[in-house]
C-alpha cells in the first residue's frame, strides 16, 4: 500500500508533532518502507508488541552490524569518530543477543527491581525537595534546567558512588552523552569526547572497586567483570549507559509530562486533589502520552513478513512506541491525558524481552517528582501564566 | 516440608521480560503470546520462585501460600 506520507522524519514539523506524522502512518501504512533513510516504520500497538515479544527475529546488535551510515546525516570528517561511536555503543549490554544478554543482564538486574529501587526514595525524594525549595526562593523556574536535568545526574552519581567533588564533571559527561540522541551535522566531535572522557573516568574507579567493591552501580558491573562475564570495556560502557540512558529519558519525562498537565489544566486539578494517590496514575499517563523514548530499533535476524510486507535479515526495523500508545484499537481518547481505569497499556519504555532495566526506577523516581510537584510548587505555579512558561521541546528522538 | 505456592502471572501487566523463565525455567514459561506462566509452582525452591517474583521489572507475578493465602510476594 502506498502512502502520501512524506519520509522526511526529521523536519521541524515531525519534531515538533511526531504525533499527526506516525498517527497517518498507522492509518495508512503500518508496516511502512521509509525509502529516505532505508528503515522500517512500524506504529501499531498490536505490532509493537509482536515485535518488542519475538526478540530472536529482531536482533539488538545494531551498532555492530547495520552496515548503514549514520542518520541523521553526519559531517564526512567524523566518520572515524562514528566508527568509534559504532563500538562504544555496539559493546553496552542492551546492543546484544540472547544468550550472551542474558549473561550480562543477570550480574545488573537486581540493583534494578521495584524492591530495589523502592530503598532510593528518601533519597529522590530529598534531591527533588532541594531542587523545588531553591526554585520556590527564587519565585519561578525552568523546569529543564531547575529540575528535570540536574536531578537525574544526582541520583546516578550518588548511585555509581562517585566523590562528591567530581560531580559537576560528571555532569559535564552526562551533557556531551547526549549528543548520541541529537541531529546536528557536527555532533559526533562532542559525543565523542564525552564518550573518551567517561572511559578515562570510570576505569580507575574500576580497579579500586574490583579489589574492594562497594555497594554502588560500578562495583556491581566490576563484580562481573571478575567473573569474567563483562570486559573492562564493558564495564565502562555500561556505566556510561546507565548515566545517559537514566539523564536523557528522565528530563523528557519531568518536562513533556509537565507540558502535558500545562495542556491539561483540568487533569492538572484532578492530580492537586490527590497527589500521594495519583502519582502512580500520573506517571503511567504521561508515559503514554509522550513516551521519554519515541522510537527503538532492530536490524531483522532473518527474512520474514509483516502485513504481507516482507522485509529481509539486516533491514532496519524501528517501532514507535510514542505512536503505539496512541492507537486508538487500544486507547479511548489517545491523544488527550486522561484517567484511564485499568486500560491495557503498551509499556511505554520498551516491551518484550529488552525492556529497559531502569523502567522501575525511572518511574519510581518520575513518581516522586509528582507527588512533590503539587504542593511544593504551589506558589510557583500560581505565578506561571501561560505566557511565562518556558516549555521544553518535545523529545524528537 | 517444603511450602506449597500459589505463583499468578497478570497477563494484563507482563510484557514478556522473561527474568523469570532465566531465574526459574521450570516454574515459568513464556506462552504462545509470549507473556509468563506459572507452569508449575513446585518446580523450584521457594527461595528461587521469590526471587523470580522479585525480578520481575513490572512486578506482574503474585505469590502466596497455598495452604494459609498469606501473600508472601509482593
Amino acid at each position: 500500500m502506498v502512502t502520501a506520507v512524506h519520509d522526511d522524519m526529521f523536519t521541524p514539523n515531525v519534531i515538533a508533532d511526531p504525533y499527526g506524522y506516525y498517527g497517518r502512518l498507522r492509518d495508512e501504512d503500518p508496516v511502512h518502507w521509509n525509502d529516505n533513510y532505508a528503515l522500517w516504520v512500524i506504529t501499531r500497538h498490536d505490532d509493537v508488541t509482536w515485535l518488542t515479544r519475538h526478540h530472536e527475529l529482531f536482533s539488538s546488535a545494531v551498532f555492530k552490524n547495520d552496515p548503514r551510515p549514520a542518520y541523521p546525516d553526519i559531517d564526512e570528517s567524523d566518520l572515524g569518530l562514528y566508527e568509534y561511536v559504532r563500538h562504544y555503543q555496539g559493546d553496552q549490554f542492551i546492543q546484544h543477543d540472547r544468550p550472551v544478554h542474558l549473561d550480562m543482564r543477570r550480574i545488573m538486574h537486581g540493583y534494578f527491581t521495584p524492591k530495589a529501587m523502592e530503598s532510593w526514595r528518601p533519597f529522590v525524594v530529598s534531591a527533588v525537595k532541594e531542587l523545588l525549595d531553591a526554585a520556590e526562593e527564587k519565585g519561578s523556574m525552568d523546569v529543564m534546567r531547575d529540575l528535570a536535568t540536574p536531578l537525574p545526574v544526582l541520583v546516578i552519581a550518588q548511585m555509581m558512588g562517585v566523590p562528591a567533588q567530581d560531580r559537576p564533571y560528571v555532569r559535564e559527561l552526562a551533557e556531551k552523552l547526549l549528543y548520541i540522541g541529537r541531529g546536528e551535522y557536527d555532533r559526533m566531535p562532542i559525543l565523542t569526547d564525552g564518550m573518551k572522557g567517561m572511559l578515562e573516568y570510570v576505569s580507575p574507579l574500576v580497579d579500586e572497586r574490583i579489589v574492594k567493591p562497594g555497594d554502588d552501580f560500578i562495583s556491581v558491573l566490576a563484580g562481573g567483570e571478575k567473573k569474567g562475564v563483562f570486559t573492562r570495556h564493558q564495564v565502562l560502557v555500561n556505566t556510561s549507559l546507565l548515566l545517559l540512558a537514566g539523564h536523557e529519558t528522565t528530563i523528557n519525562l519531568l518536562c513533556n509530562g509537565t507540558l502535558a498537565f500545562m495542556q491539561h489544566r483540568d487533569q492538572w486539578e484532578l492530580f492537586k486533589e490527590d497527589p500521594a494517590g495519583r502519582a502512580k496514575w500520573a506517571t503511567e499517563e504521561c508515559l503514554r502520552y509522550d513516551a521519554p523514548v519515541k522510537s527503538i530499533q532492530r536490524l531483522a535476524s532473518q527474512d520474514l513478513e509483516m502485513r504481507d510486507k516482507v522485509m529481509h535479515k539486516e533491514d532496519r526495523i524501528r517501532w514507535f512506541i510514542s505512536s503505539a500508545n496512541r492507537d486508538p484499537n487500544v486507547f479511548a481518547d489517545p491523544d488527550r491525558l486522561t484517567s484511564r481505569g485499568s486500560q491495557t497499556r503498551t509499556s511505554p519504555l520498551a516491551t518484550g524481552f529488552t525492556i529497559a532495566s531502569g523502567r522501575p526506577w525511572r518511574a519510581s523516581r518520575a513518581r516522586k517528582c509528582s507527588r512533590l510537584w503539587p504542593s511544593a510548587s504551589r506558589d510557583c505555579r500560581s505565578r506561571l501564566k501561560s505566557s511565562n512558561i518556558n516549555p521544553a521541546s518535545p523529545s524528537g528522538r | 516440608m517444603a511450602r506449597k505456592l500459589r505463583v499468578r502471572v497478570d497477563h494484563a501487566t507482563c510484557v514478556g521480560n522473561a527474568m523469570c523463565e532465566a531465574i526459574a525455567p521450570k516454574v515459568f514459561r513464556l506462552n504462545e503470546n509470549r507473556q509468563s506462566e506459572a507452569v508449575d509452582p513446585d518446580g523450584d525452591t521457594v527461595e528461587k520462585i521469590l526471587e523470580a517474583a522479585e525480578s520481575c521489572p513490572v512486578s506482574a507475578i503474585f505469590v502466596e501460600d497455598a495452604e494459609t493465602g498469606e501473600q508472601l510476594f509482593p
